[in-house]
């Protein structure tokens, strides 16, 4: 269900936490021989400790927290975008947070523009970037 | 008849097209993606406010980021950016999918990079979504 109060720039939304395991990933990417995503032979040998989940991964939680946000005014209407700034691994955890950072009319609606980042469980930034959806 | 080649940096052309192949939107399949991103709104299994339940806004993302395999082996990869913009909602029972332009490839630091801009459309041809992803290309 969409918040439907009043929003302020510099409000922080509620956070996520995701918790990434192998099958998630299984799941997300399907599973492949020769993948980094699901083939954990495959990902050592390519110079990666263990499986890697898909960066869109992190789009996902960024798209939930903006539909939790905005409901429709982001399916519809919704933009992002992020860059993926370190590998998320099979295993890690995931907070994404979110700050409004502008507020302005479109049309009949209000864009709401989003700070958006994902953290590992060390505090690391994953993920970077912005989202914004219409408050109807 | 394709005849798949292996990706390399100076394989790929800037200006080439992609098409993925058509995707039917199952139940299924939207259950299995809310599974994978453990977000099961109830917009995706029941009614929503588009009059029937919808797909996850990012859920055709791979369909369009796995469009380079529809002509090339793809040895490894790294996604590196990723832009969209969400136009109409992606409906249980569509049939979706995706075209592809690169519309740049760099070199960085060492790192080989292409740059990829898209629409996924129902079967009508209305667009879905629109986006534009970097991908990092691992030598073999």
């Amino acid at each position: 269900m969409a918040i439907t109060h009043a929003l302020a720039v510099g409000q922080a939304l509620p956070s996520l936490e995701k918790e990434l395991t192998q099958r998630h990933i299984d799941a997300y990417s399907g599973v492949r021989t020769r993948s980094i995503h699901t083939d954990e032979a495959w990902a050592r040998a390519k110079g990666f400790r263990t499986t890697l989940a898909q960066g869109m991964m992190s789009t996902a939680y960024v798209s939930e927290m903006l539909t939790r946000l905005l409901g429709t005014g982001f399916i519809r209407g919704g933009s992002m975008s992020v860059a993926f700034v370190q590998p998320v691994y099979a295993g890690d955890r995931l907070t994404v947070h979110g700050v409004v950072k502008d507020l302005r009319p479109e049309a009949d609606a209000t864009r709401v523009v989003v700070e958006v980042w994902c953290e590992n469980q060390h505090g690391q930034k994953t993920a970077v970037g912005t989202a914004s959806g219409l408050l109807r | 008849m394709i005849q798949f080649t292996p990706l390399t940096y100076d394989a790929l052309k800037v200006g080439e097209e992609f098409v993925s192949d058509t995707l039917l939107v199952t139940p299924e399949d939207v259950d299995t993606y809310a599974f994978a991103v453990d977000d099961h709104h109830s917009w995706f299994s029941g009614t929503s406010p588009f009059g029937g339940p919808v797909a996850h806004p990012t859920f055709a993302a791979n369909q369009a980021l796995r469009l380079r395999h529809s002509r090339y082996v793809v040895h490894a990869g790294l996604h590196a950016k990723m832009q969209f913009e969400f136009l109409e909602p992606i409906r249980v029972g569509m049939r979706v999918r995706s075209r592809g332009r690169v519309i740049d490839k760099y070199v960085r630091r060492g790192k080989q990079y292409m740059v990829t801009e898209y629409v996924t459309e129902d079967e009508a041809g209305t667009p879905l979504v629109r986006g534009q992803f970097t991908q990092m290309l691992i030598p073999a």
